[in-house]
């Protein structure tokens, strides 16, 4: 069932792949020559919070109010983790949060809109954000980013139940597993899986 | 020599006795009583009861959409003294205020966490009068 979802966008995500691979090889250089300067290290003050590095790293989140109002309950996800439609959509219904009332007021929904939308992952040049972009279909607007159908594949391999030992809970818990996950470097190096 | 030990033991024993001063029962700030009290004027309680608290935190109940059983010890465990975690995977710094003085500093921050979790928990809002007890449990620990 879930397969037939994914096929579409699979479908047009290989034709947007088709369509940049005319200027991929440009992109891709610059980030393997940051990558080794060290690109986590240079990116943040020269680059800007847009990321517009081609790199690996999605930029960290850095908006006060954000930080406040979105960390309590689980990780701070990235605004280059969804396409900024999509954060309208979760920031359009604050009041049936994934089951929480998040009780914001109407000022504060909208600085942190603004903020997400802004940053999302449309608006970035990071290559993890453009191919999360590019993974979406462009009539849907997931609010989760485990649905997302880049993410989807790059954790197909990770069982239901690894997801669920006791100090990961779920799949949605990034910094569980993603060791530099609070700094927007989701690298395979950085990856370790607790074993309960 | 011994003089000097002398007062060192009781320096000590002053130092100690501060300290185990500073992680018992701790006193609400200037805000925050007056968020009690107004806890107060709008349930008409006289005062609020730790023991009520004690059980209000640790009652149960079964949510009427999701079938299953909710409490505030999901995500603050039993011991408001030990650190919990949320539903995501996120750890929560203990609620007692004995052991994290940030807690109940802020009536802003309190009444936005009610309302948050009493919806959560109980489908409606939490009372003055089990926000007041609630309270008072967690500066009594
Ligand atoms: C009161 C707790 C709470 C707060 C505060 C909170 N969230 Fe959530 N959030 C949740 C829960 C619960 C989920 C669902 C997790 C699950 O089902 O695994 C969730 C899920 C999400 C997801 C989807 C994650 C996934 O599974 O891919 C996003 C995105 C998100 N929240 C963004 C935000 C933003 C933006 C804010 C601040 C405006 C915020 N959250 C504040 C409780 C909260
Ligand atoms: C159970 C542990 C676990 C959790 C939880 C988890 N991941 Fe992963 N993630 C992995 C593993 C394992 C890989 C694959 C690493 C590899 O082999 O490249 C991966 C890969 C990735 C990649 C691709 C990196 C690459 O090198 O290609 C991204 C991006 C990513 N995860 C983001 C996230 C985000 C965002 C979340 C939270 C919504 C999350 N992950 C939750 C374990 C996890
Ligand atoms: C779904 C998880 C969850 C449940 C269940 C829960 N809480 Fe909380 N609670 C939290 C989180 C997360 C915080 C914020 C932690 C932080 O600020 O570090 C919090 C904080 C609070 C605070 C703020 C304290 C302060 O001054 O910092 C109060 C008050 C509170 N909770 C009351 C309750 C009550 C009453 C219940 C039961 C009706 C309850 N909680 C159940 C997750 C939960």
């Amino acid at each position: 069932m879930k397969i037939k979802k994914f096929i579409l966008p699979l479908l047009s995500a290989g034709a947007l792949v088709a369509a940049m691979t005319a200027f991929a090889p440009a992109v891709f250089a610059d980030g393997y020559e940051r990558g080794e300067r060290g690109d986590s290290e240079e990116r943040g003050e020269s680059e800007g919070r847009n990321g517009r590095n081609g790199g690996r790293i999605i930029p960290p989140a850095d908006n006060a109010a954000y930080k406040q109002e979105c960390s309590s309950c689980h990780f701070l996800y990235q605004p280059g983790l969804l396409p900024a439609r999509s954060w309208e959509a979760v920031m359009g219904a604050t009041g049936k949060h994934f089951g929480e009332d998040l009780a914001l007021d109407e000022a504060t929904v909208k600085e942190l809109l603004a903020y997400l939308t802004a940053n999302g992952a449309d608006k970035q040049t990071n290559r993890r954000s453009t191919r999360i972009a590019a993974s979406i279909d462009s009539s849907s607007a997931p609010t989760r980013i485990t649905e997302v159908p880049y993410m989807v594949k790059e954790h197909r391999k990770i069982k239901k139940e690894t997801f669920s030992r006791p100090s990961i809970k779920t799949f949605s818990n990034c910094g569980a597993c993603h060791t530099k996950g609070a700094e927007g470097n989701f690298e395979e190096d950085f990856v370790k899986i607790p074993k309960n | 020599m011994k003089k000097g030990i002398r007062s060192f033991i009781a320096a000590s024993v002053f130092a100690a006795a501060s300290a185990s001063m500073a992680v018992s029962a701790a006193e609400p700030n200037e805000q925050v009583r007056s968020l009690v009290d107004s806890y107060k004027k709008s349930s008409g309680a006289q005062s609020f009861s730790a023991e009520e608290g004690r059980k209000f935190f640790n009652s149960k109940r079964t949510h009427s959409v999701k079938k299953e059983e909710r409490s505030c010890t999901t995500c603050h465990t039993t011991d408001p003294r030990q650190p919990g975690k949320t539903i995501v995977g996120k750890v929560i710094e203990p609620l007692a205020p004995s052991v994290n003085k940030e807690r109940f500093t802020d009536p802003e921050k309190i009444e936005k966490w009610f309302k948050r979790n009493c919806t959560w928990v109980l489908e409606r809002e939490c009372t003055p009068r089990e926000k007041g007890d609630y309270i008072t449990y967690m500066m009594s620990l």
